[in-house]
């Protein structure tokens, strides 16, 4: 065999074993304690010692979804940062973005995922989807069309789907907290 | 003939070939090499190699180290043959699909080579443990999972331990998508490893889902919609099996009727099949290219016979023959082989938050924040709130009553790289 | 046809579709990159293999794998102990002092049972001195032969190219080098030794990786195959018809009823648009495709009226205008003449400085790098190991596969491997 070890450096000499942690673990770990959210962005973890599943509760205090308390789901698989994390809103809502599955149409969570992300900007920008709605990448058809035809309508739709109104035969959740 | 079998298998000239290489040094050949009996020695009844995987690249390596004189061969893989893996997994027959692929890949091999002995384990290479790693000089893989080759790197990383020259086991690594190839030498904690080129890996092909739900222009929307939009909701949470065929046709005959809807031409069986398992096309003669390349490095390495890979060759034979050999530079923040380590000794009685002044203090590391964990348990967070809240309680604990001595505890800070490790030990 | 009426979601479920068939089940990794065309063409193919050394024997595997038509395997000669000991596709020390091109045959039919082999225990040279045998190496699509002897491979070159309906590919290894082309690429290599590969050239390369969308109407690449000079008379009948299609090209780009572009793809390329204007941008597509097809074919009528080719491959050309490269392949030793040769006896570094020296000039200074290259000469000047094999084995493959399926690029010029460092090179290249 060759022998490595005599290439190893010195400054490694002092190197040890590492902890038995997955380098997904120890970078959620790092993503997680590192989070620097506004007031209005509250993680809640389920099970505290599961880092990889939690949620995300979104309560916009300006522009049209003022007032409402929107939850997301957050699973992280051990590929990650490899892989985004998948995300999902856990309530039926009115949004151009966000169909009625939950599915949210934000370009960080699929085709423009990079290991260089964190967690810290997917948080923000799911935050920012509330903050400037966007009718030209619609998952809510009817909703992005509403926005696009008539913003005042579109506002009223809002507040109603937010208070667990039925717009167009759909059933809204009621998020509204105050 | 003159040539008897012997117990071991070996006949005269047997080695014929490989031994005009190991009876004596080349020009570039490292001084250390023992030419002759005592290298042939080692590489026949001493030398011990896994390979992970047997598919592809797994039953191309096996055949070669066999040839080139490896007899004692471990090899783990978890799945079972399949139709799809006879064009090119050449240890493999109509006859054994649905076999596990370790376990025929082995016997294929001994019977074929007389004197090996090929010892299959079939399952995941995460079932274990370090002592089973240990076990080996060298380690070969030939996966086509992300994931594993993380998981089989960082081990192989963490298994280095700097009082025992043994522990670093060279991984020498293979991956292959249709005329395109890469082989790889790894030596952990010296040269870059697998997680340090993480950003070199192409992402899977994604497509924005507001395409999928609404503007789609490609057959592959419309399978990505039928799988990602319309198989949930339509299946609530029964999971996608994306090898029975009876889903695969489900969502082939509702892309379909999306394609025709839409005016979108080209939604086939195979597509939709290729789209949502995200087959990557693979022959057998890249396969054989690349492990061929990564056995002799492993024969190189397990010799000394000759200069080994330093340390990525990369190929690529769509347009003509191009390939490139370079050095992958080492990550300084990578968060398996990088980051800084550290031994401390404290007192038994220091509690968490006076580790944590310590760490903050010490103007070697200056850390701002820290955030501490050992293995899954979590010591102390900065943030979230919840999670502060929850550990907020350590840190008036002894640190003694959380970690034994020698156990190991991970930082994590926004002023660290990545991560930093400590050892702790008593006074 | 594509009907306009959607299709109701319910009723195109209602019909279970069945998965396919066995045979593209089991190529299915493979009819990704080659498709069915490919597929037909690889199983169309006779190969002939001269030799079943451990080289060849891995580059059938890699044939008869992916379903090749026919294999050949011409070698009268018996297995050595050493055959048994490096050659995958022998029953080790059991198949010592059989016919080699038997075991193998036996062995590498196992591989896929529809693929058609033969051992031939004739000698080469007793089949190229008839007539007849000399027509039947010719009735073979692609001929690979492994480590010949100089004097064999001569008139095996001559007979092939000088009758070119079987392309051939020379494999050489074992490092010694006693054949033209090898003294050859071994000049070259010698005056490009400070030409190391280096970071552009991997840049450019993956640059090349991607398909790139050309601006100008007609690309510099065609423009220049276009203007290329017709090959001269023996050509074959395909190659006749070859041409006539690039002439009509010409005609093509400057007939003023074109656009003056290349005829179009039917393929449009996916642009961020809404689907129905995406749906008539490629019925437009389509339909210019159509009519630049039937131009194509006018005007071919018109320049060519007694030719008659294929409609299917007409069809072929056309769409694929945008990536036509023509391929002009060299006879086996056409750069150097030079007779010497080299017996086993004296393969010492000295007698291959020698060599070297002789075959670049007296006057030329020898590189310290070809030091290295001749120590590792001398030092295993007959072995064929079994990883070097296996590797050369995949690299013939690839390039019989690129030549057979007539999809992708081949090697034009010689490809030089080294296994100590791991790097390959090009040179020669025309």
């Amino acid at each position: 065999m060759i022998k490595i070890w005599s290439m190893k450096k010195n400054e490694d000499a002092a190197a040890r074993r590492k902890p038995k942690t997955s380098a997904a673990q120890i970078r959620v770990q790092k993503d997680l304690t590192e989070l620097d959210l506004p007031p209005t962005m509250k993680t809640h973890f389920p099970d505290p010692t599961d880092l990889l599943n939690f949620t995300l509760t979104i309560t916009p205090d300006e522009g049209m979804y003022m007032g409402g308390a929107f939850v997301f789901s957050f699973a992280i698989n051990n590929n990650y940062p490899h892989e985004p994390p998948k995300v999902k809103c856990t309530h039926t809502i009115y949004h151009p973005n966000v169909d009625l599955e939950g599915n949210v149409c934000l370009n960080i969570l699929r085709e423009d995922w990079k290991p260089v992300l964190n967690l810290n900007s997917v948080m923000v920008g799911l935050q920012y989807l509330f903050l400037e709605p966007n009718a030209d990448d619609p998952l809510n058809k009817e909703a992005a069309e509403e926005l696009r035809k008539n913003r005042e309508q579109f506002l009223y739709n809002v507040k109603s789907a937010m208070r667990g109104g039925v717009i167009k035969g759909t059933h809204y959740d009621k998020v509204a907290v105050q | 003939m003159n040539g008897s079998s012997s117990s071991s298998g070996d006949w005269h000239d047997r080695y014929y070939h490989v031994d005009q290489i190991l009876d004596r040094p080349g020009p570039r050949t490292d001084p250390s090499f023992l030419a002759g009996d005592e290298v042939k020695d080692f590489l026949r009844n001493k030398c011990k190699i896994l390979v992970i995987g047997a598919g592809g690249l797994g039953c191309e390596i096996l055949a070669n180290l066999a040839l080139s004189g490896f007899k004692d061969i471990h090899v783990i893989d978890m799945d079972t043959i399949d139709i799809s893996n006879l064009n090119r997994q050449f240890l493999f027959r109509q006859k054994d699909v649905g076999q596990p692929k370790a376990i025929v890949a082995a016997e294929f091999i001994m019977n074929r080579v007389p004197g090996v002995k090929v010892t299959p384990y079939y399952g995941k290479i995460q079932d274990k443990d370090d002592d089973y790693y240990l076990q080996f000089n060298l380690v070969i893989c030939g996966l086509d999972s992300v994931e594993a080759r993380r998981w089989i790197n960082a081990t192989l990383v963490n298994l280095v331990d700097p009082e025992n020259p043994e522990s670093l086991k060279p991984l020498i690594d293979g991956g292959t998508e249709g005329f395109k190839g890469q082989a790889r030498v790894i030596l952990p904690t010296v040269s870059s490893c697998y997680e340090c080129s993480l950003d070199m890996l192409n992402k899977p092909t994604a497509f924005p889902i507001c395409t999928i739900a609404n503007t789609p222009r490609l057959p592959e929307h419309c399978i990505e919609w039928a799988s990602v939009l319309e198989w949930p909701k339509v299946h609530g949470d029964k999971k996608l099996d994306t090898d029975d065929p009876e889903h695969i046709g489900w969502l082939y005959s509702m892309a379909l009727a999306r394609a025709k809807e839409f005016k979108i031409e080209g939604v086939t069986w195979s597509l939709t099949q290729g789209v949502v398992k995200n087959i990557i096309p693979a022959i057998a003669s890249t396969n054989a290219i690349i492990a061929a390349s990564c056995c002799n490095e492993a024969f190189k390495i397990a010799t000394s016979s000759a200069a080994y890979l330093n340390n990525y060759f990369m190929l690529i034979g769509t347009d003509a023959v191009y390939s490139y050999t370079f050095e992958h530079e080492r990550r300084a923040e990578c968060p398996v082989c990088g980051g800084e380590s550290l031994d401390i000794t404290i007192s038994k009685e220091w509690t968490v938050d006076r580790l944590i002044e310590m760490l903050v203090e010490k103007q070697d590391i200056q850390i701002k924040k820290p955030s501490l964990a050992s293995g899954a348990k979590h010591i102390y967070f900065q943030a979230p709130p919840q999670l502060e809240e929850a550990t907020r309680p350590n840190l008036e604990k002894k640190v003694s009553d959380l970690i034994p001595d020698g156990g190991e505890i991970t930082v994590t800070a926004s002023s660290l790289p990545f991560s930093l490790s400590l050892r702790i030990n008593y006074s | 046809m594509l009907k306009t009426e959607s299709i109701d979601i319910e009723q195109a479920t209602t019909h279970i579709q069945a998965q396919p068939d066995n045979k593209t089940r089991r190529y299915d990794r493979q009819l990704r990159l080659w498709a069915a065309s490919g597929q037909a063409a690889l199983e169309s193919a006779r190969l002939l293999v001269i030799s079943a050394s451990a080289t060849s024997t891995s580059i059938l595997k890699n044939l008869v794998l992916p379903g090749i038509g026919h294999f050949t395997i011409l070698d009268p000669k018996k297995v050595t102990p050493a055959d048994a000991g490096n050659n995958f596709f022998l029953n080790g020390h059991s198949s010592i002092g059989k016919f080699r091109a038997e075991e193998a045959v036996s062995l590498l039919r196992e591989l896929n049972d529809s693929v058609d082999g033969i051992a031939d225990l004739r000698n080469l040279d007793d089949i190229l001195a008839k007539e007849d045998g000399r027509e039947w190496i010719q009735s073979f699509s692609l001929v690979i032969a492994h480590n010949l002897d100089q004097d064999i491979l001569d008139t095996l070159s001559q007979l092939l190219w000088e009758n070119p309906t079987s392309p051939s590919l020379i494999v050489h290894n074992g490092a010694l080098p006693k054949t033209y082309a090898e003294k050859q690429a071994f000049k070259a290599n010698i005056r490009n030794l400070s030409q190391k590969l280096d970071e552009e050239n991997f840049e450019e390369a993956e640059a090349q990786a991607f398909r790139l969308w050309s601006e100008s109407p007609v690309p510099s690449d065609i423009s220049a195959t276009l203007n290329l000079p017709r090959l001269d008379q023996s050509s074959s009948t395909s190659s006749t018809a070859f041409h006539a299609l690039l002439q009509t090209l010409r005609a093509f780009i400057n007939s003023p009823e074109s656009s003056g572009c290349l005829p179009l793809t039917s393929t449009l390329p996916d642009m961020k648009t809404d689907t129905e204007s995406y749906v008539k941008l490629q019925i437009m597509y389509k339909e210019q495709a159509k009519g630049d097809n039937a131009l194509f074919k006018t005007i071919l009528k018109k320049e060519f009226p007694d030719l008659s080719i294929d409609e299917a491959m007409v069809d072929a050309f056309v769409k694929n205008a945008h990536h036509i490269k023509v391929l002009r392949g060299r006879r086996w030793g056409t750069w150097d003449k030079d007779p010497a040769s080299l017996g086993p006896a004296n393969i010492t570094e000295e007698a291959l400085r020698t060599e070297v020296q002789s075959l670049v000039g007296q006057g030329v200074e020898l590189p310290e790098q070809l030091d290295d290259a001749i120590g590792e000469i001398a030092r295993a000047p007959t072995a064929d190991l079994p990883n070097s094999a296996a590797f050369l084995g995949g690299m013939v493959a690839q390039e019989a596969i690129k030549m057979i399926t007539k999809q992708y690029v081949p090697v034009n010029g010689y490809c030089v491997i080294d296994l100590v460092e791991t790097w390959t090179g090009i040179v020669g290249q025309p």
